[in-house]
């Protein structure tokens, strides 16, 4: 269902008329797809990714080679034509109609409201409104749409614009109309100030939101982007007096979902005195990344990689994260949190889940978080001795000094909190018993990036054996997934090196990102919003997967403050505290992101 | 007389001083250290920012050990023995342009022994002057490196001499077994003959070669070029008047696609990364092709063609080789034994050809452009009733228990719409594919597919189903990317250096043994017996075409589609798609000239948009 509600999702081509119907639906498609069988190949993709930006989902895939669009035989062309034909009618297959998703229904009656609780804070400013509007600049968000900000400061509607212009940026690639959009959509934008605990302020804001939707079906998204302490107050206040009276009301939370099993419990429980599971809409913006989002893609729809993903051919997996800059005077939120909370027990672990999971029933939310949860159930819970920390101290280089993290006026300066940290998980289940699945996140470290990298087992009797010495397991495959910077997917294999001699070498089968695909990616929270407002819930955190991460990381997190655990100290810049190499060593790992890689 | 050519014959001459003879000594062992690590003792290099390793270990372990067990010959105190290297039909074409280039490759980077001289025999009256004069016009240095290129050149010419004589004349041989004797002035001697000569004198020479000149003291061997045959029969006559003068080791029947870069690296490929082998079986293959193709005819040379064939001159051997090596099992070891045992065994598994199982086709003259090129048949060399197929097609099967029912595919052809060599390799489809809708019915267009490109522009690529960055779920193909011009920058040698530097250190791993001769033959003699006995009329296709379309028909009756049928250009290195980008705007430029375009605004539009499209890639 998946791809079939992505296939309808943003199909207002509002140049046009608006309210399609199926049979407009239908056309869209027979347009585009003969003019890609008669041009050439790389012409026809980039038309069909131009002209329906907004049926980005026509779900054909791409073929670089085989009979479309070559000239070959004309024989070859018809059949395949034809049946590219049928096989696009054939997605989109009439019953598929009926789907009670709530955009699809009449675009002329109903509305979505996007409430930004919150409106005048960073995240607001530097990721949601310009998320929105891309999303609007896309064509992909509903015919009849509004975007409210609420906080406590006194703006007018024409301040908040003013505010939220600054920031929007059209996409890079196709700056076509970009002001006129960024004027329609600031026309769009309102704001409504409030206190976040007060029920009539955000009755206030209901009569508003009322007014707009003039009659119209009402569907309401509140993206909560405030500090956690208030979560509930807001929820409370919202779903009291602000909830849609008959579309949905959908509320999108941030982390930190609690600090512990029981602050995330209790917060957890206090969400749902006001709402309901489906209503409640965890982000995690890291699973909105377009190589995260792949992840599965590669896996399932590639023969050659499923029969490799399992213990018999997987000796590790590690899943990296760094940040190049500290806390840098905003370490308040932070010393609260550390980096376990921060990066491992969300992002990483999220994504470990995304990988290790066996296969879903399908592409269905549902399934795909039941067999996340799975994974995280069958996970040992951390110990003590399963984690290094660590902590970054002030350092000098050419003449910069960089601060210590303890130098940073927001935090403590006896603070212990960690800034680094590396794991190492298990999962006990068929697949993975056995397989160290290492994590590693750190701030204030030689280089940004985010990373799975997959080490393979070395190939057992190898008849080149003599090429590798003694150490079998430096020479394995490796499978590279780089989230980001410069996403890029690679394979590193053993290669002859090109001359008269039999020397080896480990290359790469690589693909650049950048290098294949000229469309900007989008930000991961442009997915995440248009999820919401379409009610696909796959990339978001049900609460029993929440409960699941956390009762994996609490006892460690317990031990570690309540033991006052000291962090090991890594200069700002460096490649961290090397406690992370002695743990990977113990289970016979060894980073693969410590080299003259790229 | 050699000695005086060698590296010290510059400085002082003679090697009075035992001191001398001692450092002189300790040169060459290092250099063979040097020379010998390179090319047999395997090492890996990490380009992970690992320390390189096992080096170290090598350098102590397997270097003594091979000095210690040394069998071969040519190590075999290298200063004192020699080498002469006989290029028998030094005036042929082949000589001129790969043999000698060959060789001199070979001493530019040092690779030949200390001591060795080169010899140019034919027919032709020649003196030693005028055959330098002729190779040193096709002599080039490495692009990479063009220190010295002169003087080295002049050094390797110092090296060559002729002689002139019958194919058929024991007395001749014998001559030339004087001046080799004389040259090598009592040291151990080794002989390689190069028969660079048609077949129908291979025995004559072989016969006199090794009767009146073979090495007295150290090993003779003889490298023998295709044809070996025309059928079975013909090929085991051949192979039985051979061994009446030489024993099966000193025969080295080269295969000249068997030095090349990737094939080599096949292997490679296959057992030294965890990731292929799993997959390399019908379990996960669903077939697997083997391309060749050349953009031209026969252009005048059509008389050794026109009796073979292109079944013999490409399938039965170059195509039938890789697909051996493709397809073997994994060899005991990296021994030339082991590896031909194995091969042997695939093509023993393999069924015979049928002719339903193959293609035929012939290039016929075509118009493009203005400019018309010429039919098969219109080559003055080639009769006119000739039906020789220049094209071919077949579908081959190995029923062992890695490849029953997998089909193996080949095509070869001449005059066909590029050059190119390569094996495509396509994988099943993914079973219960949660992505299945995005596939829509055919969920055998969408499976990965791993190609190694031999020529032009040797690449590894594998194709995967990808996310297209974006909001929606939309797969695409990409590739997982291995270009060799851009990760390798050294130029890669030529397959006829490696095959000769192998027959001169009796590496037999790349060179084809008799039994698997036998093999290959038996496979296709029925077929090209009924072929000619029936006089098949091959399909005709254009000169520049795609080749015939019964190509497609046999890959459907397999349910196999053409890998390579397609715009590829995805795969060229950036530049050479910037070139194509470029010539493609040109050529619209001059069409728009031509008026072909009246609406100038959307030619510029179309152009525009062609450049766009590559530069996107």
């Amino acid at each position: 269902m998946a791809t079939i509600s992505s296939s309808i999702r943003c199909c207002s081509s509002s140049s046009s008329s608006s309210s399609y119907s199926n049979s407009s639906y239908i056309e869209v498609h027979q347009k585009n797809v003969p003019f890609s069988l008669v041009s050439p190949k790389r012409l026809a993709a980039k038309k069909v990714s131009l002209q329906s930006k907004c049926n980005p989902y026509s779900d054909v895939i791409i073929m670089q080679d085989g009979a479309v669009g070559t000239t070959a035989a004309t024989t070859e062309n018809k059949a395949p034509l034809k049946k590219l034909k049928d096989e696009l009618l054939s997605i989109i297959p009439p019953d598929e109609h009926k789907e009670p998703i709530e955009v699809r229904g009449n675009n002329d009656k109903s509305t979505v409201s996007i409430t930004v609780v919150g409106a005048s804070g960073d995240l607001a400013k530097k990721k949601i409104f310009p998320a929105l509007f891309a999303l609007y600049y896309e064509d992909c968000l509903p015919e009849h749409f509004t975007i409210f900000g609420y906080s406590r400061s006194k703006m007018t509607d024409a301040e908040l614009r003013n505010m939220v212009s600054r920031t929007l940026t059209c996409r890079i690639d196709k700056r076509e109309n970009c002001d006129e959009k960024m004027e329609q959509f600031l026309q769009r934008c309102f704001y409504q100030s409030g206190q976040y605990d007060s029920q009539e302020n955000f009755m206030e804001l209901d009569k508003t939101l009322k007014e707009h939707e003039s009659g119209r079906i009402s569907n309401r998204l509140f993206y909560l982007s405030i500090p956690p302490n208030i979560f509930i107050d807001a929820v409370r206040c919202a779903s009291l007096s602000a909830s849609a009276s008959d579309g949905w009301t959908r509320v999108i939370v941030e982390k930190p979902f609690g600090r512990d099993s029981g602050s995330s419990a209790a917060l957890t429980r206090a969400l749902k005195q006001y709402l309901e599971e489906d209503q409640i809409f965890r982000i995690d913006h890291y699973l909105g990344k377009e190589l995260v989002e792949n992840l599965s893609v590669l896996r399932f729809s590639n023969l050659i990689f499923e029969p490799l993903w399992s213990r018999q051919y997987i000796r590790n997996v590690q899943f990296i994260f760094s940040e190049d800059f500290g806390t840098e005077g905003r370490g308040g939120y932070f010393d609260h949190y550390g980096i376990i909370r921060d990066i491992m027990q969300n992002h990483l672990l999220q994504i470990l889940a995304l990988f290790a999971m066996e296969t879903p029933v399908s592409l269905d939310a549902e399934d795909i978080r039941n067999e996340k949860v799975k994974v995280l159930r069958s996970m040992r819970p951390l110990r003590v001795d399963d984690v290094v920390i660590g902590q970054y101290k002030s350092h000098t280089k050419g003449g910069v000094t960089y601060p210590g993290y303890t130098d940073d006026k927001t935090v403590p300066k006896d603070s212990l909190t960690p800034t680094f940290a590396a794991a190492s998980l298990f999962i006990d289940n068929a697949r993975w018993d056995g397989v160290p699945f290492l994590m590693k996140a750190g701030k204030a470290l030689h280089n940004r990036r985010a990373e799975i990298r997959v080490q393979f087992r070395h190939v057992p009797g190898n008849i080149y054996n003599r090429n590798f010495g003694t150490d079998l397991d430096r020479a394995t495959n490796e499978l590279v997934i780089r989230v980001q910077p410069d996403e890029a997917i690679y394979l590193k294999i053993n290669n002859k090196v090109p001359g008269l001699g039999m020397r080896l070498d480990r290359s790469n089968l690589n693909l650049l990102y950048k290098a294949r695909y000229s469309k900007e990616i989008p930000d991961a929270y442009e997915r995440l919003l248009l999820d919401a407002i379409e009610g696909e819930r796959r990339l978001f955190i049900r609460s029993d997967e929440l409960d699941a991460a956390w009762s994996l990381f609490t006892p460690v997190l317990k031990d570690l403050e309540e033991k006052r655990i000291i962090p090991e100290y890594y200069p700002y810049g460096s490649r961290g505290p090397v406690g992370a190499h002695y743990l990977a060593a113990r289970y016979n790992v060894k980073w693969g992101d410590l080299g003259v890689d790229e | 007389m050699a000695i005086q050519l060698s590296h010290f014959s510059s400085s002082s001459t003679t090697f009075s001083s035992f001191d001398h003879k001692i450092s002189y000594f300790s040169k060459w062992v290092t250099d063979i250290h040097f020379r010998r690590q390179l090319r047999n003792n395997f090492e890996l290099k990490s380009t992970n920012g690992y320390p390189l390793n096992a080096i170290p270990m090598q350098d102590e372990g397997s270097v003594a050990k091979t000095l210690g067990e040394e069998v071969p010959f040519p190590e075999f105190g290298e200063a004192n023995s020699m080498l002469s290297i006989t290029v028998v039909g030094a005036s042929g074409d082949l000589a001129k342009k790969k043999i000698f280039p060959a060789l001199f490759a070979l001493y530019y980077e040092d690779w030949l022994p200390e001591n060795f001289v080169v010899y140019g025999y034919a027919r032709t009256k020649m003196t030693d002057e005028e055959l330098r004069n002729m190779i040193s016009k096709t002599l080039t240095c490495r692009i990479d490196r063009r220190e010295n290129c002169q003087d080295k050149m002049e050094e390797f010419l110092k090296r060559c001499f002729y002689h002139s004589g019958q194919y058929n004349s024991e007395e001749h041989f014998l001559e030339l077994n004087c001046k080799l004797k004389e040259r090598e002035s009592g040291k151990l001697s080794n002989r390689l003959f190069y028969l660079s000569i048609p077949p129908n004198i291979f025995v004559d020479v072989v016969r006199c070669a090794s009767t009146k000149a073979s090495s007295a003291t150290g090993w003779t061997r003889v490298i023998v070029e295709k044809p070996f045959g025309r059928d079975s029969e013909s090929s085991r006559e051949l192979t039985k008047c051979l061994k009446q003068y030489l024993t099966e080791d000193q025969i080295f029947r080269i295969d000249h696609y068997l030095g090349k870069e990737l094939v080599e690296n096949l292997s490679v490929l296959r057992f030294s990364n965890l990731v292929f082998e799993p997959l390399w079986s019908r379990n996960y293959i669903r077939n697997v092709q083997f391309i060749f193709s050349e953009d031209f005819g026969t252009e005048g040379r059509g008389g050794y063609f026109d009796n073979y064939g292109i079944i013999r001159d490409i399938m039965q051997n170059h195509l039938l080789q890789i697909l051996a090596l493709f397809a073997m099992e994994t060899p005991v070891s990296l021994d030339a034994e082991d590896i031909r045992n194995e091969k042997v065994k695939v093509l023993k598994s393999m069924k015979q050809l049928q002719l339903e199982d193959v293609v035929v086709g012939q290039y016929k003259g075509h118009s493009k452009g203005g400019k018309s090129y010429p039919g098969y048949i219109d080559d003055p060399t080639v009769p006119k009733d000739s039906v020789t197929p220049t094209f071919a097609a077949a579908a081959l099967f190995i029923n062992n228990a890695r490849w029953d029912g997998v089909p193996f595919l080949m095509k070869a052809g001449k005059a066909l719409h590029t050059k190119r060599a390569e094996i495509r390799v396509q994988f099943r489809h993914v079973p219960g594919n949660l992505y299945r809708r995005n596939f829509g019915t055919d969920v055998d267009k969408a499976t990965n597919e791993l190609v190694l490109r031999l020529q032009p522009d040797e690449a590894i690529y594998l194709k995967i189903n990808n996310k297209v960055p974006g909001l929606g779920m939309r797969l695409d193909r990409s590739d997982l990317n291995l270009f060799y011009k851009t990760r390798y920058t050294r130029e890669i040698p030529d397959a006829y250096e490696r095959l000769l530097l192998d027959a001169i250190e009796g590496e037999r791993r790349l060179f084809i043994r008799s039994d698997e001769l036998d093999a290959a033959w038996a496979l296709f003699t029925p077929l090209l017996k009924e072929i000619e006995e029936n006089k098949i009329m091959p399909e005709l296709y254009p000169y520049g075409s795609r080749g015939p379309v019964g190509a497609h028909y046999l890959a459907a009756k397999h349910n196999v589609r053409w890998g390579d049928l397609s715009v590829d250009g995805l795969f060229l290195p950036a530049f050479a798609a910037g070139k194509i980008c470029l010539d493609g705007f040109l050529l619209l430029y001059s069409s728009s000239l031509s008026k072909k375009f009246k609406d100038q605004k959307r030619f510029w539009w179309s152009g525009f948009e062609v450049l766009l499209s590559v530069i996107q890639i």
